[in-house]
């Protein structure tokens, strides 16, 4: 087997014998990701109807539904609209101390069936298989959202404790709940958050995965034909919420 | 541009098989004021063998161009193609200095015919030598290579007498390839019947296109299938009077 | 149409492919179809343009620095916890695939879609050793059942009709299945719902990787992708060394363009950045995180004329404007990656004998480098190929002969006229009206479906002297 010494190796005498095709460099990256960053956010906290309207649009046309309600006391009558239409009952969500809230029992009050996720990991193989079988079993799922992109339509949601990937995978029907501090307008400001997650000293608080989801699975592999719902959820539901999650 | 005078590159299949689209050019350009001079000893850009990687045999060509068009102050070449060998890939393909020199000083002098029209003569507005729909193709090497989709347009467009429609999927190749047509002459012909039956669906009498190897493949398709179509070089089309 | 068998000759494969009626149908609907909508996404993008000048400076760039950039890569996947395997040849990936696969234990594998695994024959290897691989990209899924390969780079399944995948389904389930695409669709989720569930491992390719942080980026829409890297004990990335990009900052600039080009999405549904096995806290996540780089081919081409093809984001945009492949499809090509970028990629894994017909199986009429995302000059390189075929004598005794003598006449005007003057001599039966309809031996081969034009009478050399006499107008 090639060890890495000697895949370098090769690399280097291969590299050596030229000097490429034209003088190129690399994108500049944030030389103060930090400040940036807040720069954005000091930005859209003025901007953000326009962007919260630009994103409803291209999320709309990605096949996504858009709702939005005053306050999280709301969002529970929303939840279960959105399950009594599709005769659903089990949802499972992410702990409440990432949700921003504990909407259990009022989801149960109206007649959900809330399977509870974990604030971490599972602490055997037995309780892992529990809970996955329970995330695949259920209809719905509900998430927050750590950034929500105008420019696409785009959710971006980390794993981590109590963030289980399942929760926005698994379930047919996927609920994301957001304020108006998610929300940010291009790819280009995406990638300034990026680099600040990753700095150096930046904690490692988060799971291993960071996913975009641009509305509901979709496939057109058969003639061309479009279907959703392939393996990921087949719609995808967003509450906007006017009152600051984390007030 | 008053008086300029300029050399033809009569390219090898206008030479051989399209002459009269060589005579109408000269006579167009004197009309225009231009003395026209003509190289004799003219054989082929090179571009066949350049093509099919015969690189060697395409550099003594190209070196043979180079040095007979060594005097010329402009040089016009009716076909897309040629244009583009000899301006974008003549000073790579010559290795001796000096003639390295002179293939850079050639491609800056050189234009494809619609191009020296428009962008060096600033002429856009002729007489047609026939009247009815005239349809156009963009030959590749001239869209892609020269970046040309305009000059010839603004000519067609302002061609009294002649209504210009645009061809629907004008920029997709013919299937000519040069040496391509004859290697997979059935895949050529493949792309060529799509490309003519948009050709007949536009309704045009006249198919324009700049290229002779482009009309070489749609003229032969076009006779092939006893259309009413006549692929035409725009050359033909032009008489020198007008505004 | 279903496999190609390379010892027919390329211009009967592609002749066969030109007779397949359902084949053309589907070829003409879905090329045309993605060309449109990559021009529409353009359209409404005006910073398009120069991001992709951005986009191939960035692949250069890190090609010039890419012992760097993998160094880079590598720690940072260590340090997350990764493991890191290095395979020089298609034969040595796959080995390091099946070690991790019989130390894991692993007797099913889910894989979401990856060229990478297509290239090194992965799956074979895999039933050979007893793991069951199962592809999970719907597309990959139904040619899998059908004992078939990818036929486009980005929709595998492309050549297939509603009906043909209706009976693979009904073959494989044992029961009468509906040629409907909602109903074909929602099985193939409940049979492989159950697969990345049961399944121990699980493989993918890897769009790109980011050196600076250690992060593998798939690009997907149906959600596989976030299954094989979630709910599998172990994972495994394969990834083309030329994949790996330096930061975030440059992600985006390719996220900004690559589904635009492929799909004329502004993004996939999903893109999922994968940083290393399951953290502590997680629920979920692989226990084992294993990247494969691989060469194959194309650390030779760093200084090799085929170095631009390197840029490649395996988008498919250039097989959808290509005219050739517009006419014959992805399995007449004969090798893993089909199309424009295909007949290069081939040359670089398989060197160039192996595109001795295939760098002739197109017209340069440069549509590909149009479309390209991040502009590779493909008709250039197509030429080179042609150059290295021809001088290392791969290309026929008689054509290089031809073409030789071609040259000769080309340099000596009074024998190129005197051609002129046989070849209208001989021409004279075979003319009728300035024209020819037929002509015998290989000249056939034009004459069959066109006219070709008599020489003209007197050429323009023969008028010049009379015309240079004509008084001006």
């Amino acid at each position: 087997m090639t060890t890495r010494e000697e895949f370098m190796a090769r690399i280097r005498a291969e590299m050596g014998k030229t000097r490429g095709l034209f003088p190129a460099t690399p994108a500049t990256r944030p030389e103060y990701p930090r400040e940036e960053a807040e720069a954005i956010r000091a930005q859209l906290a003025e901007r953000w109807p326009e962007a919260l309207e630009r994103f409803r649009h291209e999320f709309e046309k990605v096949g996504g539904v858009f709702h939005r309600v005053p306050t999280l006391t709301e969002v529970p009558e929303v939840v279960t609209g959105i399950a009594r239409a599709r005769e659903a009952r089990r949802l499972v969500s992410w702990h409440p101390s990432q949700l921003g809230a504990d909407l259990g029992q009022a989801l149960a009050a109206r007649g959900l069936t809330p399977l509870p996720m974990p604030p971490g990991e599972a602490t055997n193989p037995t309780e892992r298989a529990r809970l996955r079988q329970l995330a695949a079993s259920a209809e719905l799922g509900l998430t927050g959202v750590d950034l929500a992109i105008a420019e696409t339509g785009t959710l971006v949601l980390r794993s981590g404790a109590g963030r289980p990937r399942s929760t926005s995978l698994l379930p047919a029907y996927h609920i994301a709940v957001f304020d108006r501090t998610a929300l940010v307008e291009s790819l280009a400001q995406v990638g300034v958050f990026l680099e600040l997650w990753h700095a150096d000293g930046a904690t490692e608080d988060r799971g291993a995965v960071i996913s975009f989801i641009t509305g509901p699975s979709r496939t057109a592999d058969i003639e061309l034909t479009l279907t959703r719902g392939v393996h990921g959820p087949k719609e995808v539901h967003v509450i906007f919420v006017e009152r600051e999650i984390r007030g | 541009m008053t008086a300029p005078r300029v050399a033809l590159m009569v390219t090898c299949l206008g030479d051989v098989f399209f002459p009269e689209v060589g005579v109408s050019i000269v006579r167009l350009l004197r009309r225009l004021g231009a003395t026209v001079e003509f190289p004799p000893g003219q054989t082929c850009c090179g571009l066949p063998l350049f093509n099919s990687g015969y690189h060697t045999e395409a550099r003594a060509v190209a070196a043979r161009t180079v040095a007979l068009f060594r005097d010329a102050d402009n040089v016009i070449v009716p076909s897309g193609s040629c244009a583009w060998m000899v301006k974008h890939e003549y000073p790579g393909l010559m290795q001796d200095p000096a003639l390295k020199k002179d293939a850079l000083r050639l491609a800056g002098r050189t234009y494809e015919l619609s191009q020296f029209l428009v962008k060096v003569l600033g002429r856009r507005g002729f007489r047609a030598t026939v009247g009815g729909r005239v349809t156009y193709h963009d030959s590749c090497h001239l869209l892609r290579g020269l970046h040309e989709a305009e000059s010839p347009r603004e000519i067609l467009r302002n061609l009294e007498g002649v209504e210009f429609v645009e061809l629907p999927g004008a920029d997709e190749c013919c299937g000519f390839g040069g040496s391509f047509a004859v290697r997979l002459p059935e895949v050529s012909s493949q792309i060529l019947a799509k490309k003519l039956e948009n050709v007949e669906a536009t309704g045009a009498a006249c198919l324009v296109a700049c290229d002779a190897g482009c009309l070489m493949q749609m003229g032969g398709g076009l006779r092939r299938r006893r259309s009413r179509v006549r692929a035409v070089h725009l050359a033909e089309l032009l008489d020198g009077g007008g505004a | 149409m279903s496999q190609a068998d390379l010892s027919v000759p390329f211009r009967q494969r592609a002749g066969s492919a030109m007779k397949d009626a359902f084949l053309q149908e589907a070829l003409t609907i879905a090329t045309t179809k993605f060309i449109g909508l990559r021009r529409e996404a353009f359209g409404d993008f005006p910073e398009g343009e120069k991001l992709r000048d951005v986009a191939r400076e960035i692949k250069e760039a890190t090609l010039q620095h890419l012992d760097r950039y993998l160094e880079q890569l590598i720690d940072n996947v260590e340090r997350l916890g990764g493991k890191v395997h290095f395979a020089s040849t298609a034969a040595e990936a796959r080995g390091v695939i099946l070690e991790i696969a019989r130390q894991a234990g692993a007797r099913m594998a889910v894989k979401s879609k990856s060229m990478a695994t297509e290239e090194i024959h992965l799956n074979e290897a895999l039933e050979q050793a007893g793991i069951t691989p199962v592809e999970t990209d719907l597309g990959e899924y139904i040619i899998q059942l059908a004992h078939e390969r990818p036929s486009h780079i980005i929709a595998p399944a492309i050549h297939k009709t509603k009906g043909q995948v209706a009976d693979l389904f009904a073959k494989e389930l044992r029961r009468t299945v509906a040629a409907d695409p909602e109903v074909l669709t929602k099985i193939a989720r409940g049979e492989l719902r159950e697969k990345f569930l049961q399944a121990d491992l699980g493989i993918t390719g890897a769009n790109f990787a980011i050196a600076d942080t250690g992060t593998i980026v798939l690009v997907t829409n149906e959600g596989n992708g976030r299954m094989v890297t979630s709910l599998p004990r172990v994972h495994v990335a394969v990834m083309g060394v030329e994949k790996v990009v330096p930061s975030m900052t440059d992600l985006m600039v390719f996220l900004a363009i690559l589904a635009k080009s492929a799909t004329g999405q502004k993004l996939s549904v999903y893109t999922t950045f994968v940083q290393g096995p399951r953290r502590a806290g997680e629920l979920e996540g692989p226990e084992e995180l294993h990247l494969v780089l691989l060469d194959n081919g194309r650390i030779n081409q760093l200084a090799g004329p085929l170095r631009e093809a390197l840029y490649c984001l395996r988008c498919g945009a250039c097989l959808n404007v290509c005219p050739v492949y517009r006419q014959i499809g992805g399995h007449a090509y004969g090798h893993t990656y089909p199309g424009p970028i295909g007949i290069l990629l081939t040359a670089m894994l398989s060197g160039p004998a192996s595109v001795k017909e295939l760098a002739h199986a197109s017209s340069l009429c440069g549509a590909c480098a149009e479309a390209c995302p991040v502009r590779i000059d493909i008709p250039r390189m197509l030429i080179e190929l042609r150059r290295e075929v021809d001088e290392t004598k791969i290309a026929p005794r008689t054509e290089r002969a031809v073409f030789k003598a071609f040259g000769r006449l080309l340099t000596r005007p009074v024998l190129y006229r005197l051609a002129a003057r046989i070849a209208r001599l001989l021409q004279r039966p075979f003319v009728r009206d300035g024209a020819i309809r037929s002509l015998p031996l290989f000249f056939g081969d034009w004459t069959r479906t066109r006219d070709l034009p008599a020489v003209a009478p007197r050429t323009f050399h023969e008028r010049w002297k009379e015309l240079a006499r004509e008084a001006p107008p």
